[in-house]
């Protein structure tokens, strides 16, 4: 079983890795006190699809608010993705948030800066998607 | 024994427009919960989404931070106590303050690291944050705490206000606010 399955809760994003998909999700806030227990499952599952699978790894991202120490284990698996990219393997992040909340494209933004690969931040308009 | 009397405490609260405030040991679902009605309280305000979320971001790192520093002193539960008030000032702005007892060495070191971060404009306390962020992590230390205090200080329309009482023992009380 390739697959990773962590369900979210009121402080931790949930979690879906899809092996032969190559996408993994992650939607919620994060601000678990131990943020380094939670983000090791995910980045070992990130750093062994690098390793064992040379199809594109896509990771799909609503996640909202992020604790500092969230925000470091994030960096650290943007790092991976950056690290393999310049190995020249295919990665990519879609982060998606919802319009009225600047603040969360501003965090995607500080990310993004740090990255070569292909990173997309798009605006969710939840008026459109309601109608 | 002093006379039961809440009707002052109430009349203090509202007049110093306070929201939420809390008083005693805090344990992680605490937060949450307490978090949980912060975020109920933004909303009934009808905070924006990001102030909202900078509010909550602030009270989250200024909480965990204290339990951080009661588990890396190897304090009991309640030792992780904590005093945090949330309040809105005259110009309508969220103040989230927090208070805890430290020791007395660390509170000094602290004050002077929030001393430093007020002479630091947003672009420098963003190199500063980004520098912080890079930094491998120390066993043992205090998880995050230094990155924390930047992003409270980024989040925050006005440099962050600290104060220290000393106490017995080589302790003391640090008071931390942040006004967003």
């Amino acid at each position: 079983m390739n697959d990773l399955s962590i369900p979210g809760s009121q402080s931790t994003p949930a979690i879906d890795g899809d092996w032969d998909r190559g996408i993994l999700l992650m939607q919620g806030d994060s601000y678990p006190e131990n943020s380094y227990q939670l983000f090791q499952q995910v980045f070992s599952w990130v750093e062994r699809f690098l390793l064992e699978s040379a199809r594109l790894l896509t990771l799909e991202l609503r996640l909202l608010y992020l604790n500092t120490s969230s925000i470091k284990a994030m960096m650290d698996i943007f790092d991976l993705l950056e690290e393999a990219y310049r190995d020249g393997k295919p990665v990519a992040v879609n982060w998606r948030y919802d319009l009225r909340n600047e603040r969360v494209a501003e965090l995607a933004e500080e990310f993004r800066e740090d990255c070569t690969f292909p990173f997309a931040i798009l605006a969710l308009d939840p008026a459109a998607s309601a109608s | 024994m002093e006379p039961f009397d809440l009707f002052s405490m109430r009349e203090s609260y509202n007049r110093q427009q306070i929201m939420l405030c809390f008083n005693g040991p805090i344990s992680r679902s605490l937060i949450e919960e307490i978090g949980n009605a912060l975020r109920n309280y933004l909303a009934a305000d009808h905070a924006h989404p990001s102030a909202a979320m900078d509010v909550f971001g602030v009270y989250i790192e200024l909480t965990q931070n204290i339990r951080h520093y009661a588990q890396q002193k190897g304090w009991t539960e309640t030792d992780a106590s904590a005093t945090v008030v949330v309040a809105r000032n005259d110009a309508g702005h969220y103040v989230v303050s927090a208070g805890n007892i430290i020791e007395q060495a660390d509170g000094e070191a602290l004050l002077a690291c929030i001393d430093e971060l007020a002479g630091l404009d947003k672009a420098a306390l963003k190199a500063r944050y980004k520098e912080q962020l890079r930094k491998p992590r120390e066993a043992g230390a205090i998880s995050g705490a230094g990155l924390g205090l930047i992003d409270i200080a980024r989040k925050s329309s006005a440099p962050l206000q600290a104060s220290l009482r000393r106490l017995t023992d080589g302790r003391a009380f640090v008071s931390l606010r942040a006004e967003i």
